[in-house]
């Protein structure tokens, strides 16, 4: 009875531990590429800002996505910072398709 | 949304047709600007311009000259004279560094060649402040207000004439930069200032009449009721800045300074009106 016991216990502590540490492997696999993408979102707002293109959310974004990263939140994570990116990215484009002046064709010169 | 982006984009597409970048004076834009708007609005004399949405909208103006009948910005004058006349720790006052007096809202923004920038007033009071020992007023919120709107209170009647040296390439070319920024489309909804306050003034946007943007710079500070207090430009700035989501830049650092100078500039001509009352 307690031999039998002590084994199931055993067992029951093999699998458990098995299984922790297996979905750790695979959760600092993913946080590992959520924070690449976050990092890249954060390269990209602060390019758009080095050119006076950045957006009013960017930044808030990316940070909600760190926070969605430390809670285990991988696929909101990884959504946000992708999102983030492409405003950084257009933000960029945008400050640069106006960098030259364009005044409005209705003032009469 | 996304239909309103691609509704957007090509609202913006088809804005730029026809635009040009052209080299003209800072004589040749304020012609141009102030003519627009005497076309646009053959009704408004142009003095009445300082007016902001109420130059144009006959039942919003109703409600904001019952306003003034109280005006709710009285009181942060009081307490800007307050300020003005108490002395610093030193024992030194702010007419120390404006023997002039308070008086001198018409001075600002002025090219300083000395220090290759845009003064602003709210500059000028915090280099003010800091020569004396005293630390820098915050420049959106807060006391700022109060002395600034004591200021603008002395200066009402003086006339608005930025002057753009020209024996400085820089100045030019802060004013160049400020123009550019007034122009450029910005932020998620690729909105430049122009959009709303030349090209779409009167429309209507949710529940406020666009104002005209002439006349923009000489009723500050503002008592906004949205507010509930008296707030400066270049909080103004910041506001219209997130409307159309973008990023505001910092108050009195070279974007909005520039802005200042060229927006302050297109309204050349006009009397000071300041501290003034809006929505
Ligand atoms: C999406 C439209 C929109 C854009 C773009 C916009 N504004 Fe405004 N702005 C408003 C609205 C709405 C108000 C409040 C009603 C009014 O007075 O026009 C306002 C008010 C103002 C006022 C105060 C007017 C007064 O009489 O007190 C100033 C100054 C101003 N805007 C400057 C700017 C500048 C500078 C920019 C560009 C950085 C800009 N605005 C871009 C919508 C816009």
């Amino acid at each position: 009875m307690h031999k039998k016991l002590i084994l199931l216990l055993t067992l029951l502590a093999a699998i458990v531990c098995g299984g922790t540490t297996t979905t750790l492997l695979a959760d600092e696999a993913s946080m590992a590429k959520v924070q690449k993408l976050i990092d890249a979102a954060d390269a990209a707002r602060k390019e758009a800002a080095s050119v006076g293109g950045e957006w009013r959310d960017t930044g808030k974004m990316i940070k909600k996505a760190k926070k969605l990263l430390k809670k285990g939140d991988y696929t909101a994570a990884a959504k946000l910072a992708n999102d983030a990116a492409k405003q950084g990215h257009l933000g960029y484009e945008q400050a640069m398709s106006q960098k030259d002046l364009k005044m409005p064709s209705y003032l009469h010169y | 949304m996304k239909k309103v982006f691609r509704t957007l984009a090509l609202l913006a597409l088809t804005c730029s047709i026809g635009a040009t970048a052209q080299a003209s004076t800072p004589e040749e834009d304020l012609k141009a600007f102030q003519d627009f708007f005497a076309k646009r609005f053959p009704n408004v004399e142009t003095q009445d311009f300082v007016n902001g949405a109420y130059s144009i909208d006959p039942v919003g103006r109703e409600n904001w000259e019952a306003i003034e009948e109280f005006p709710p910005y009285e009181p942060f004058i009081d307490d800007g004279m307050t300020m003005w006349e108490t002395p610093f720790a030193n024992g030194k006052t702010y007419k120390d560094c404006f023997p002039d007096g308070p008086a001198m809202k018409g001075k600002y923004p002025y090219w300083n060649k000395e220090k290759g920038m845009v003064i602003t007033l709210e500059l000028a009071l915090n280099q003010c402040r800091e020569a004396n020992g005293e630390k820098p007023l915050k420049y959106k919120k807060g006391p700022i207000n109060n002395i600034v709107s004591y200021v603008a209170s002395e200066s009402r009647g003086q006339v608005t004439n930025v002057e753009i040296p020209k024996d400085d390439p820089r100045a030019l070319q802060a004013y160049e930069n400020g123009k550019k920024f007034y122009y450029a489309r910005r932020g998620q909804l690729n909105f430049s200032c122009s959009h709303c306050h030349l090209q779409n003034a009167g429309m209507i946007l949710r529940t406020e009449v666009l104002s005209p943007a002439i006349g923009h710079t000489t009723h500050f500070p503002v008592y906004r009721s949205k507010w509930g207090t008296v707030g400066t430009l270049h909080r103004r700035f910041t506001g219209c800045n997130k409307q159309v989501r973008a990023k505001p830049f910092k108050a009195h650092g070279e974007e909005y300074r520039n802005l200042e100078y060229f927006l302050t500039y297109m309204s050349n001509g006009l009397p000071l009106n300041g501290p003034g009352a809006r929505k």
